[in-house]
């Protein structure tokens, strides 16, 4: 066990920023999807454990601070001189010296920015700078606090799938912190979803799916015509724009399937939509009913992936 | 797995990280490099129609010792103080810790750097002023002392700098403050051309308090050679050295942390 956690609580003034009453623990090579709205306790959470922040309850863990490795939301660094001269400092090496920097330089394309200053970079380029310092740390356990965000796609991809080589088959403990669902279905395997200070779900990402969608889940586009054809199947909360149909067992699925494809619809079959689940989860930890019923749901967006559900069983 | 045990320790690419983050500050290089090599020579030239031939060397001795104390003054009381605010703002001495600095590494970094570019500053004043004034050659021993006046006024200034930038963690209040502070004590100890004595009685009061005020005004006795009464200037060390003490407890306490 490298870390656990037991009844963490949070206080800001009168607002309560975590309340956490479940035990939880991270293990040596855990790949963790943290997971939840604006406010939900997500860089609370981290802090607590960096000891960055007052709080209640008990964090063990044998790591020190510097034994745990860091991408905060936001990183500042000096801006009196090149980053260049920052990298060598903080990692205490030399870029000339040390081919696994250098590979990461090349990599992430940022020999052109070594001699530009802090404030000169752009927001991808401040972002690789401090990956390629934590991913050289290689730290036990790291925390990657939305790494992505600001990013453009590709480059958001293509950070992802660095980061999914980089520690492939490696010890090292990881939990990441994200709002796009696709890059922890990418990289967890453990999720924890947290809502207004309090877990929703902690566990096993197959477990959870399955506890919250089922076998699998078929979604396609959200109209009157499919909402239709599709009454006789149980119907999972999901985004507005999308109709999410729960699969209990294959025959089920292949039910579902055939009527879709008998009416040429369009559909995508999944068994680890951490979006559907993260929904469904929310849903059940606050009294509705997920699997089995039939949600009518009236999205309000909210911004990116924060969408509000009211829901209502029939 | 195997714990990756990634505590450094003060290194030389710690110290000079710390020495371009001094140097990579405009404000600090001007007011601590610049400016006093400046006002010396502005003073000085100002000076020459005033004071008799035979008193000009001692005159400008006089203004040499005064402006020196700019120095630690610019760089330690005004340049620190406004670099490690806008890092505590940014976060940036966390940054450190979570890189495996311990916050004494950067501390002993800072205070060497620190040390050192001083020491530059205070030699390329000395070399600038040595060739270009007509200065009092010294006693080797008023040299040694008014060298160890300067680092202890660093000293005092650099736990002033520290103590007010933790109270505030911002930039914009801990310059204003240091700001004011720094101008406030070249008027009172007589480095912006008003003399101790010429400044109301309560003014007065308080340049007695600052040691930069009997450096500025009687050092040039010990470096003459003449006999000099080190009680009230070593009593103003004291006052200074407390005042910083006591801004250090209270950003201490202030930034105190308790944990569950």
């Amino acid at each position: 066990m490298l870390l656990a956690i037991n009844h963490l609580q949070v206080q800001y003034g009168k607002q309560t920023a975590l309340d956490i009453e479940e035990n939880i623990t991270i293990e040596s090579g855990d790949r963790i999807g943290i997971i939840g709205s604006n406010g939900a306790g997500k860089t609370t959470l981290v802090k607590s454990i960096l000891g960055l922040t007052n709080y209640k309850g008990s964090i063990q863990t044998e790591l020190k601070k510097e034994e745990i490795g860091v991408h905060m939301q936001y990183n500042n660094y000096a801006n009196t001189m090149p980053v260049k001269n920052i990298m060598e400092t903080l990692l205490n090496t030399s870029i000339k010296k040390n081919g696994k920097l250098q590979e990461l330089i090349y990599f992430f394309e940022f020999e052109p920015c070594l001699k530009k200053r802090y404030s000169s970079l752009s927001g991808g380029q401040k972002q690789r700078f401090t990956i390629i310092m934590v991913m050289m740390q290689n730290a036990p356990l790291t925390f990657y606090d939305e790494v992505t965000s600001g990013l453009d796609f590709e480059t958001r991809q293509k950070l992802m799938e660095k980061l999914l080589e980089w520690y492939q088959g490696k010890e090292n403990a990881l939990c990441i912190v994200s709002h796009y669902y696709d890059e922890l279905e990418l990289l967890a395997d453990k999720v924890l979803i947290l809502d207004q200070g309090k877990v929703i779900a902690f566990g096993n990402k197959e477990i959870l799916f399955e506890k919250y969608c089922g076998h699998a889940v078929i979604t396609i586009d959200n109209s009157e015509k499919n909402d239709m054809l599709t009454k006789q199947f149980s119907h999972l909360l999901s985004p507005g724009h999308l109709i999410a149909l729960s699969c209990r067992d294959v025959a089920e699925e292949e039910k579902i399937i055939r009527v879709l494809l008998e009416q040429d619809v369009n559909f995508k079959r999944s068994n680890h939509d951490i979006e559907i689940m993260y929904i469904n989860a929310k849903a059940l930890y606050y009294g509705g009913e997920c699997v089995d019923s039939h949600f009518v749901q009236d999205t309000v967006k909210e911004g990116r992936n924060e969408e509000k559900y009211k829901y209502k069983a029939v | 797995m195997k714990k990756n045990i990634n505590i450094k320790q003060c290194n030389a690419k710690l110290i000079k990280y710390e020495m371009l983050n001094i140097l990579g500050n405009p404000f600090a290089d001007f007011f601590g490099v610049v400016f006093p090599i400046m006002m010396l020579f502005i003073i000085t030239e100002a000076m020459k129609s005033e004071i008799p031939a035979g008193g000009y060397a001692e005159a400008c001795t006089a203004v040499f010792i005064s402006l020196s104390m700019i120095i630690p003054m610019a760089i330690l009381l005004l340049g620190y103080a406004a670099t490690y605010a806008q890092e505590l703002e940014k976060e940036i001495p966390l940054r450190m810790i979570l890189f495996g600095y311990p916050e004494s590494a950067a501390m002993l970094a800072k205070v060497i750097a620190q040390a050192i570019v001083v020491t530059a500053a205070l030699l390329v004043y000395g070399v600038i002023g040595g060739i270009g004034l007509e200065l009092s050659t010294p006693t080797v021993g008023a040299v040694i002392g008014l060298m160890l006046c300067q680092y202890l006024l660093g000293v005092i200034f650099f736990g002033i700098a520290h103590g007010v930038s933790s109270l505030f963690r911002k930039f914009g209040p801990t310059y204003a403050v240091m700001m004011t502070l720094y101008f406030g004590m070249m008027i009172l100890c007589g480095m912006m051309g008003i003399k101790a004595e010429d400044l109301p009685k309560f003014l007065q009061v308080i340049s007695n308090l600052l040691p930069m005020s009997h450096i500025g005004n009687d050092y040039i006795d010990v470096w003459m050679g003449r006999s000099y009464n080190f009680v009230p200037m070593l009593q103003a060390f004291l006052f200074l050295g407390a005042v910083a003490g006591i801004v250090m407890v209270m950003a201490g306490y202030k930034n105190r942390r308790t944990r569950g």
